[in-house]
């Protein structure tokens, strides 16, 4: 279960509403890389983690990612206050406004609405765990975009954090990915599943 | 800042302190150096957030810390408020 605790992972404040920057930071909320991607693709590939360590890694990580969609949308509501339709015309944010007006709805930057298609959990740690560390990369070039196009220190500052996350959670899974091929036989770890195939990495291959 | 915020700032430290050292755990469950450390922290912390709710009221929804004649669980502001005095 989760229990809600009343305050944001990092604090957000942003004096200058901008709903240019809301359209673009939205994609981490609804888009490809995006945090409530991350989040279910952890809470998801959980379940078929046979390693006790490693299934509490993916439930801490995928917690702490329902913690950074908060953030986001934190953003996107800040960036949002007090719009003029003027301002919404100019911004571009007209696209998004027409449909979900000041509301959060998880879109990626293009408009694109979220999607389950943008994660796997193949039921293979192997496979799972090498998607999770492209994942964590490719979430931090994202904000590394970002951080090109934006300029005000108050939506800076917590998107620094959240880069900066995407770093200890791919170091984390990258040394998860360690601890698997440590248990598994050093002359065949990536021939098999470990999560299905009881007698992978014991010796024997798997199926033929 | 005043003092509420403040204390919460505190307890947020501690909060981060406590899932940055468990994430670390996940994958390094035998290092003795980092379990005290995480214990340590709790220990602060449970200490602080006990401070805090017999001064503001509840931190957590199932806190135990329900005085006074409201609910003030239900006040604003809630975290994605935007707040000046920051």
């Amino acid at each position: 279960m989760w229990q809600y605790q009343k305050k944001l992972q990092y604090p957000i404040n942003i004096k200058n509403p901008n709903p240019k920057f809301a359209k673009i930071i939205i994609s981490q909320y609804g888009g490809p890389d995006g945090e409530m991607t991350a989040s279910l693709r952890y809470l998801s590939q959980r379940y078929s983690m046979p390693y006790s360590d490693l299934k509490g890694l993916l439930t801490d990580i995928g917690t702490e990612e329902l913690a950074h969609f908060e953030m986001i949308a934190a953003m996107v509501h800040q960036l949002t206050r007090d719009m003029s339709e003027e301002e919404i015309l100019r911004s571009g944010f007209d696209t998004y406004f027409v449909d979900h007006t000041a509301g959060i709805y998880p879109v990626a930057a293009s408009g694109a609405p979220w999607s389950a298609n943008y994660f796997q959990s193949k039921g293979d740690l192997l496979a799972d765990l090498h998607e999770n560390m492209a994942a964590e990369q490719k979430a931090r070039t994202t904000y590394d975009n970002l951080l090109r196009l934006i300029d005000d220190p108050d939506i800076r500052e917590p998107l620094k954090f959240l880069r900066q996350r995407e770093i200890v959670h791919y170091q984390r899974f990258g040394e998860g990915l360690r601890l698997t091929t440590d248990r598994l036989n050093s002359k065949n770890f990536y021939a098999c599943n470990p999560s299905f195939d009881k007698v992978c990495g014991k010796g024997t291959s798997c199926p033929s | 800042m005043n003092e509420k915020r403040q204390m919460l700032r505190r307890i947020y430290s501690y909060d981060f302190t406590i899932l940055e050292l468990g994430l670390y755990l996940d994958t390094h469950s035998d290092d003795m150096r980092a379990l005290k450390t995480r214990q340590q922290v709790q220990e602060k912390r449970a200490q602080l957030v006990q401070e805090y709710e017999a001064k503001f009221g509840p931190y957590v929804l199932t806190s135990d810390d329900v005085k006074g004649n409201r609910w003030s669980w239900v006040d604003n502001p809630w975290p994605w408020d935007y707040r000046r005095e920051d």
